[in-house]
């Protein structure tokens, strides 16, 4: 099994649209960061207006943690395109080859084959948001130093102080990475479905726009139903950023995606393992 | 010959895709050690055939044995002792040659080293290419990939699905001549579907001829293909004259039709001076006479038939 | 100099004047004798929509109206409550009027209105609680044109000579903010926390400590930096 994920790691990192991710947030993100080099001040200042008519305050506010944090809320909804790009392209790529036959004709099950290829995509997943992390975290430290975290949360304006955001930050990155793992089981779930890679990419992609976009119509109804969508709660890793922690809620989010990458992989194993291979 | 061992036993097979059937209570049997011809024209029923081998695909219904174990329940076992290809060879254009075959090797399960794949590349002519990207190789070249990763393995049993088409007449002699190879050096059993008949008489000793996905003839190539048994066309002068001195003799239980003038017999060749003699001795007038291997016509006929469907 | 002292000392002790003006006047001179300070402090909000951690921070003065916050991490101070040297609190031209005593804790204050005259100034109207014995402010209300109205309210060690205090709590009355939306925090939260109408009270907390009084502060630390 090791063995397979091994070769099935090898393949995505022998593609090149797997570096398209890792270079779209090598570019975006010190772009950002320049940006933040030059009109930073007025962020901060924009973000703390209300409280600059009645406080005198100090302190590095436009530090790693901060534009981190705007980094993330910024590129949350971007990174499911460069996730599915990948993802969706793990069975549905090799369909396009024809090289399923290979696979499927040598002494593999067909469930450790999805596994395997699974996994691997988890892997490229994890590495994606670890060099996410490693680009704002770890490059913003070196550009802007550390300091507390300033979070408008709703009308609330919430100050962190610098040693209590380092592990918001890392349990943050785990939860994103739990919202891309929905994401890419999606995307998989698609690309075992057809024989090409562009169709899961681009299903994926919409079904996570349309849900984005029920869950912004203020109507009751879909407000309801807000709740359930996996899209709702790959936002969730701002619940980190709350004091104290909404121990509930966060379960609540952890367990409506894992419950979405648990059924959607599934699905994708119920499927695959009947499906006729015809490419 | 009945002792010989069974490889592939295919009992009753269905598949159909939504309307159509494809594969129609197939069955066949192949032994160890045969090169079995697998022929019958496009669309009818090959692939899908060698796909429910090779579990690509599962059938509606009937059962697959490969070394006596039944495929549905043993399928990991029997992989591991076959090697195929499926088609057009398809492989991971964007890694080199030797790349494929290491990944293949390793899935199979077997321990690659460099010494087993070069082997296996020179087996096929592609040892000075093993470090190009496959995306750079040729049609010919990509197949005989294809032979060398069905071989990586050393298994009994190779299934090549039409490992020639595409191919100019020497890369066709080539495989021809591989296939030929593996067979009498290294005693392998080979499953080739074909829709060539002179492809398949040349390489294998026995074949079926499947249509529509049904069985329509199956047995040793020679006697199938014995130059003996013909199917022998008279064209006549007078077809009545004709007909009236055949009907009362021996000769019509040879006839298989007789359009006016024109007669057809199924002979053995030592057969046709005979009845020439008779028709003459009898004043039938005789324009031609006209032998034609009677398989080769029917395969002829159905090619036909399923290329202007 | 001393005798300066001497003499208030003498004053406030034997006369339990209800001079508004006099009263004003003794409390400044004490505080003069304060030229510059530096001192650490504890600062502790307690604002319904500001979570902000308890800081440490170190405060500059100079007379007569300089201060610099400083801080290695965040710091925030209302800035009503940076500065609660008497000079600044009572300045410009004004009218001192007294309005009563009143015992705050276990001193007595004599309550002295200052409406300043100043049209240019935001304050409307201070009123400042001033123990009379020791010179020292315990308590200011300030109605502002804009602010709302807050309150300072200063605890002193009985045994530092200086007029400063050991801790100060600023209380103030705010409407809800309008926060602007970017980077907002939406969590699929249903229970998000929702302010009542109408202003809020807010307290901020300030414990002074470690003073450092008069050690000729250079005014370079009062200029702005980037820190």
């Amino acid at each position: 099994m090791l063995d397979l994920i091994r070769i099935e790691l090898y393949k995505i990192f022998k593609k090149w649209r797997t570096y398209i991710g890792f270079i779209a947030l090598g570019v975006l993100i010190p772009l950002i960061h320049i940006a933040m080099v030059l009109e930073g001040q007025s962020t901060i200042n924009f973000m703390t207006r209300n409280i600059q008519e009645s406080f005198v305050f100090v302190g590095n506010l436009l530090n790693t943690y901060l534009i981190s944090y705007i980094i993330l809320t910024s590129l949350a909804v971007h990174i499911p395109f460069l996730i599915t790009l990948v993802a969706g392209d793990l069975l549905a790529g090799e369909a396009t080859a024809g090289t399923y036959r290979l696979l499927i004709t040598r002494p593999i099950s067909r469930t450790r084959l999805i596994m395997s290829k699974f996994i691997a995509g988890l892997i490229y997943t994890n590495l994606l948001i670890l060099w996410l992390a490693f680009l704002s975290l770890i490059v913003g430290y070196f550009i802007f130093g550390s300091g507390e975290l300033l979070i408008i949360d709703g009308q609330m304006i919430i100050i962190f102080e610098r040693n209590d955001v380092l592990w918001r930050f890392i349990l943050a990155y785990g939860f994103a990475t739990l919202g891309m793992t929905a994401v890419a089981s999606l995307a998989f779930l698609f690309s075992s479905l057809v024989e090409n890679s562009i169709g899961p990419i681009i299903s994926t992609m919409a079904i996570i726009i349309v849900f984005l976009i029920l869950s912004a119509i203020q109507v009751d109804f879909f407000q309801d139903l807000k709740p359930y969508l996996f899209t709702t709660h790959i936002m969730s890793w701002r619940l980190f950023f709350e004091n104290p922690l909404d121990l509930k809620e966060i379960f609540n989010s952890a367990s409506n995606l894992i419950i979405h990458i648990i059924v959607f992989f599934g699905l994708t194993l119920f499927i695959f393992n009947r499906k006729d291979i015809l490419t | 010959m009945n002792e010989q061992i069974k490889v592939i036993e295919i009992e009753n097979l269905n598949k159909s895709f939504k309307n159509l059937v494809a594969v129609d209570d197939l069955s066949l049997t192949v032994y160890k050690g045969d090169v079995f011809g697998f022929l019958g024209p496009n669309g009818a029923g090959k692939s899908t055939t060698i796909r429910m081998l090779l579990t690509l695909i599962k059938p509606d219904s009937g059962s697959i044995k490969i070394f006596g174990k039944d495929l549905q329940k043993e399928r990991l076992d029997i992989l591991k002792n076959v090697g195929s290809i499926v088609e057009k060879p398809d492989f991971y254009g964007y890694l080199s040659a030797y790349k494929n075959l290491e990944i293949l090797g390793r899935i199979s399960g077997i321990n690659v080293n460099k010494n087993l794949i070069m082997k296996n590349l020179e087996l096929v002519g592609l040892a000075s290419r093993y470090k190009s990207k496959v995306k750079t190789f040729s049609h010919g070249m990509k197949q005989r990939l294809g032979i060398a990763q069905a071989l990586l393995h050393n298994p009994e049993l190779i299934i090549l699905d039409e490992p020639t088409t595409g191919l100019d007449p020497m890369g066709m002699k080539e495989i021809r001549d591989l296939i030929i190879q593996l067979s009498k050096e290294f005693k392998k059993t080979i499953f080739l579907s074909s829709h060539l008949l002179n492809e398949v008489e040349m390489v294998a000793n026995r074949m079926i001829i499947i249509n529509k996905g049904k069985t329509k003839v199956e047995g040793e190539v020679k006697e199938l293909l014995n130059k003996n048994k013909l199917s022998v066309a008279f064209e006549v002068e007078n077809g009545e004259l004709t007909f009236s001195v055949i009907k009362d003799s021996r000769w019509i239980v040879f006839m298989k039709s007789h359009i006016n003038n024109n007669f057809e017999f199924n002979l053995d060749s030592k057969e046709i001076p005979l009845l020439n003699k008779y028709l003459v001795e009898n004043g039938v007038m005789i324009n031609s006479i006209i032998p034609k291997r009677s398989l080769e016509e029917y395969f002829l006929s159905i090619t036909n038939e399923a290329s202007n469907a | 100099m001393l005798l300066i002292l001497l003499v208030f000392l003498f004053v406030n002790i034997n006369a339990q004047s209800t001079d508004p003006n006099e009263i004003v006047r003794a409390v400044l001179n004490k505080f003069s004798q304060v030229r510059d300070y530096e001192v650490d402090i504890d600062i502790k909000v307690d604002v319904e929509f500001l979570k902000v951690p308890d800081a440490r921070a170190k405060l500059y003065f100079k007379q007569p109206d300089k201060v610099k916050l400083k801080s290695e991490g965040f710091a925030l101070l209302p800035k009503d409550g940076i500065d609660f040297s008497p000079s600044s609190i009572i300045k410009g031209n004004y009218t001192a009027i007294f309005e009563r005593r009143e015992i705050i804790g276990e001193f007595p204050t004599s309550v002295i209105k200052i409406v300043p005259i100043n049209e240019n100034t935001s304050v409307i109207l201070n009123t400042v609680w001033i123990d009379d014995k020791s010179n020292i402010i315990r308590k200011v209300e300030t109605t502002t044109k804009t602010q709302g109205t807050y309150t300072i309210e200063l605890f002193y060690d009985n045994e530092f000579k200086y007029p400063l205090p050991k801790q100060m709590i600023f209380s103030f009355n705010v409407d809800k903010m309008n926060l602007p939306q970017t980077f907002t925090n939406t969590t699929p939260k249903s229970n998000r926390k929702k302010f009542k109408d109408g202003p809020i009270l807010g307290k901020v907390y300030v414990n002074y400590s470690n003073f450092k009084v008069n050690k000729n502060l250079s005014d370079t630390i009062f200029e702005n930096d980037k820190e």
